[in-house]
């Protein structure tokens, strides 16, 4: 039956936000239904699809493995935080973008979190590390062949410190 | 002007059908801004779960909701029988003589057919709160004998699942064509080879959902559901529901992907509406992954028996077939428990000259969730029997089993072919597609790779696969096959509003298809306007012309000829306009840059935006009888109704470790003809899908049910989906042969990566173990424990056939007394 209620207080994409959960309310649930950041998404609910991934406290996680308690004080990333329009994209939306890394659009989300953490930390990945660094995100419509090329894309592009959007094509 | 015509302009713009243009729906989801039906809120919003049956087949003897609906924050618990007071059951019934019907209650009253069928729903101010309430409804069942296979299900004694039932079959369907028993009786030599392919399905990323908003003062249902089928939804909630389609509205939103598994009318949705009738507010449910593993719609579940008759130079000339589709408990709506039967019936001789051939296809009825289209529908199955079959005529030969194809493949000079069956292939490539795969897939590379590999104890395998693919069929072929609706067009409307900017209303879905791209390239190259005047609406049928939405590879050549045919019209129309401005021969007028000009003398011109401003609030600017508004709805069926046909060649190469059973991919490489391409891109990607999720179903994804018909593999982590590290980069290489039946010669292409990578995947796992010995690979998915046993199996068949060797040396000389 239903648990307590807490007060938890996190900072997501740099706001501070306090919200009233339930102690069993899903991460996902906080963060789509009670702060209205609809673009995490919730593919399978136990860990295994990557769709609701969101960066906490600077480490990628599965926001449906995850309780709003345990959130408490916590900094969070969503995809909200990047480009919010097409002319303010990121680069590694802008490389998903440019090379058809999106169909359905729902695993979309959480392969660019998965993206813009991977190359925070190597800049310059092999093929193999970059579907290494993605095997946790499941997408079933690209099968994979754009993503890969959007994420090597996106990492030439932070490599040479371009600004992508000033090669935009009409 | 002609439809048909490819306008060739002079014009600053070109034409943008053809080009690789960038998404233009994809900002949206890279920002997270799509909108999925979980993503809408409404006011007084309540939330559903659903009560299901731990139960394959059982009678349900009591059901008690106190505990639950006294519950604070539960708003209703609904019942089977709640339900059939208020709602028919779903029945989707084949026009086929010997159709068996059945009805699919929104909510099971006296019996379950399937573990997993919904027995109750629970409406709760939340999601957390339905869940505990489910766990309050107390449900009695009275186990009922399971049929958990076709064998149980076909057995003489097994009792029929149905009322009124002769036996557990749905439709027993029958062809013969040509001189079967004469090319059998006159045969060098025939094979016998039983095929499998296993139970799984599509899988969108994205699960089920919807939300129910009955207004009682307006007397409006209106459905928010992640659909592919908006208008088929309605029109199937109308009949169930006994109100008037006038008073539903149905809204697919954004759809994280469908893969034809959300092209039904679902029992769940049905009841969302009657729970939001009953409580006056809107229900929303939002089904969870092991829901949508045990009671969306399967997929696949295929058995075949193919007999093959052929001569001594390799040619084909007959085939005969056995096939048992596991179709599971309830014909779907609004497709029946007849299209995997239906289609390999059809499409079973493939690409291939057959003339004589029969089949017997039976869709069996069992107590599992039943069976629906996915991507490629009965193909990926049909093409598993006949490319393996192929493989084991070479095999048997001692031939090249390219040499096999190519004599046996329908002809460039034969087009259009008319098979066996009386499928019209309008045009192809099938020979084309074959020797370019082998250059472009890098075949002799490959077989170098494998030499080497060889050499060090590796056991590499290449495997190849051809087929054709019935694309955008409509009303002849849907008439064949005696489903209850014909799907037999699609629908456009093109508006021009008074700033000259275009909306194009359609009947199509799109859900990841690249559709607010393609249509809008294809109505601006006929309106001569910039692409980013041109808005592409769907998925809402208040505000769509009717039409049937997207599956069967058809939404490029249907609703886009649609779109061709609308926007043509709206084009007439500022070409008649500006002839009356101009004071010019419409005949001389043309449409480009934003403007209409004289052909030939583009500086007379005049500018469409200006034309549009006037149409609506100049009407004195008009010419007689000429009506201000610039719009124009058309559909279009691509007549004959027959369909046209795409053709693809797949090659892989893989690794096979005999002790682990593991597979791995290595390289994939599709040639395929899709005829014109609208935007080569969008084709590239969904080339590159449907073979990940073919090669899903050929390696690891598997409905496992056991003896009692519980479905073992609910989550993710015992049903496997292909990831980044199983799918190769797939290369992709184009052919161009334009449909002679279709506006602008499209083909559709949407299906038909995902129909080769099975045969292609077992010849190349079966060329893996030849140096152990020759195994016929007959099952998928290829898991570990099936390769493994088709390692021993090909060691057992060498050691037999050294064995053999050796006898038949040491009896050199001996007349044989018997055959092997």
């Amino acid at each position: 039956m239903a648990g307590s209620r807490h007060r938890v207080t996190m900072r997501v994409n740099g706001s501070e936000h306090s919200v009233d959960v339930d102690s069993r309310e899903l991460l996902t649930d906080v963060i789509r239904h009670r702060l209205g950041l609809t673009g995490t998404h919730v593919g399978c609910e136990h860990g295994a699809c990557g769709a609701c991934t969101v960066v906490l406290d600077g480490s990628l996680v599965r926001a449906c493995l995850v309780f709003g308690v345990q959130a408490d004080g916590a900094d969070i990333t969503t995809i909200e935080a990047f480009g919010n329009s097409a002319s303010t994209l990121h680069p590694v939306q802008q490389a998903f973008w440019d090379e058809h890394g999106v169909q359905c659009g729902y695993c979309t989300p959480g392969m660019v979190l998965t993206t813009v953490k991977l190359l925070e930390e190597n800049p310059d990945p092999s093929e193999e590390e970059i579907r290494a660094a993605l095997s946790g995100n499941v997408c079933r419509c690209t099968g994979y062949v754009f993503i890969v090329e959007a994420v090597k894309a996106a990492a030439a592009r932070l490599r040479e410190g371009q600004d992508p959007r000033a090669e935009v094509a009409p | 002007m002609t439809e048909t015509a490819l306008t060739v302009t002079e014009t600053a713009q070109p034409k943008l059908f053809g080009a690789r243009v960038r998404r233009r729906e994809d900002p949206r989801f890279l920002t997270g801004r799509g909108r999925f039906v979980d993503d809408i809120e409404l006011p007084r919003m309540v939330h559903a779960a659903f009560v299901r049956s731990p139960f394959a087949h059982a009678d349900v003897t009591a059901v008690r909701t106190e505990a639950a609906t006294t519950t604070s924050g539960v708003h209703l618990v609904l019942t089977g029988a709640d339900a059939a007071a208020r709602a028919r059951p779903i029945v989707c019934d084949s026009t086929i003589e010997g159709w068996q019907s059945t009805q699919y209650p929104a909510i099971a009253a006296e019996r379950v057919l399937f573990s997993g069928q919904a027995v109750a729903l629970v409406v709760a101010d939340d999601r957390y709160l339905a869940e505990d309430a489910v766990e309050l409804v107390d449900v009695e069942y009275s186990p009922r004998p399971v049929l958990s296979s076709v064998k149980k299900a076909i057995a003489p004694d097994a009792a029929p699942l149905h009322d009124g039932w002769g036996d557990n079959m749905f439709i027993k369907r029958h062809f013969v064509g040509g001189d079967v028993e004469g090319a059998f009786a006159s045969a060098h030599g025939t094979l016998t080879l039983e095929l499998t392919n296993h139970r799984h399905s599509g899988i969108p990323l994205e699960t089920r959902g919807c939300i129910a908003d009955w207004d009682p003062a307006e007397e409006l249902l209106t459905l928010y559901t992640a659909s592919q089928t908006p208008h088929l939804v309605r029109t199937g909630l109308a009949d169930v529901l006994g109100l008037p389609e006038s008073r539903i509205r149905v809204v697919a939103p954004d759809v994280g992907g469908g893969f034809g598994i959300k092209g039904h009318l679902f029992p769940e949705e049905i009841a969302c509406c009657l729970a939001s009738m009953a409580v006056g507010r809107p229900v929303k449910w939002i089904e969870d992954r092991v829901e949508h593993m045990l009671a969306c719609v399967h997929a696949r579940e295929h058995y075949h028996t193919i007999e093959v008759a052929y001569e001594a130079d390799g040619t084909v000339t007959g085939l005969r077939a056995l096939v048992h589709v596991d179709c599971g408990a309830y014909s779907v709506y609004p497709w029946t428990a007849t299209m995997d039967t239906g289609m390999v019936l059809g499409i079973l001789p493939g690409p291939y000259r057959i003339a004589n051939y029969e089949c017997r296809a039976y869709s069996v009825a069992t107590n599992k969730c039943p069976l629906g289209p996915y991507r490629g529908v009965g193909r990926p199955a049909g093409c598993f029997s006949i490319e393996r079959a192929m493989d084991e005529v070479a095999h048997a030969l001692g031939m090249d089993p390219f040499e096999v194809r190519r004599r046996n493949l329908v002809r460039p000079d034969e087009f259009p072919y008319t098979s066996v069956t009386g499928l019209v292939y309008d045009s192809g490539s099938f020979l084309e597609s074959l020797d370019l795969v082998i250059e472009d897939g890098g075949y002799a590379e490959m077989r170098r790779l494998q030499a080497e590999a060889r050499a060090e104890g590796r056991l590499l395998g290449i495997g190849f696969a051809c087929y054709t693919e019935q694309t955008a069929h409509t009303t002849n072929e849907f008439i064949k096959r005696g489903v209850p609706i014909i799907f037999g067009y699609d629908s456009a409307i093109v508006r021009m509003d008074p700033s000259g900017d275009v909306i194009v209303q359609v009947s199509s879905h799109n859900h990841g298809q690249g559709h607010e791209t393609t249509f809008a390239q294809i109505v601006a190259d006929e309106l001569g306007v910039p692409m980013e005047s041109v808005r592409i609406c769907f998925g809402d049928t208040a505000q769509t012309p009717y039409g049937h939405g997207t599956f069967a590879s058809r939404s490029a050549v249907l609703a886009g000829g649609a779109c061709v045919r609308a926007a043509s019209r709206v084009r007439d129309m500022l070409i008649r306009f500006a002839a009356e401005v101009m004071e010019a021969n419409p005949d001389d007028l043309e449409v480009g840059d934003g403007k209409v000009f004289v052909k030939g003398s583009p500086s007379a011109s005049t500018d469409i935006a200006d034309l549009a401003r006037w149409a609506y609030h100049r009407p004195e600017k008009l010419p007689a009888q000429m009506e201000s508004t610039l719009e124009a709805v058309a559909s279009y069926d691509a007549d004959p109704g027959s369909g046209t046909f795409a053709n693809a060649a797949h090659l892989c190469l893989v690794e096979v470790d005999p002790d682990t059973g593991g597979v791995t991919l290595l390289r994939y490489h599709v040639v395929e003809d899709c005829g014109e391409m609208i935007n080569p891109l969008v084709v590239d990607g969904q080339v590159h899908g449907g073979v990940a999720q073919g090669i899903g179903g050929a390696l690891m994804e598997e409905f496992v049910y056991d003896d009692e018909g519980q479905l073992l593999s609910t989550t993710f982590l015992d049903y496997l989906l292909p990831g980044t590290t199983d799918i190769p980069s797939i290369g992709v290489s184009h052919l161009c042969t334009p449909s002679p039946f279709t506006l602008r010669g499209i083909k559709g292409m949407g299906e038909g990566g995902s129909i080769a990578p099975g045969p292609a995947l077992a010849s190349a796992v079966a060329d893996a173990l030849s140096p152990l010995g020759h195994v016929f690979v007959n099952e998928l998915p290829l898991t570990p424990e099936r390769v493994k046993a088709f390692a021993r199996a090909a060691r057992e068949a060498g050691a037999a056939a050294a064995a053999g060797a050796a006898a038949g040396a040491a009896a050199a000389g001996t007349p044989r007394s018997e055959a092997p």
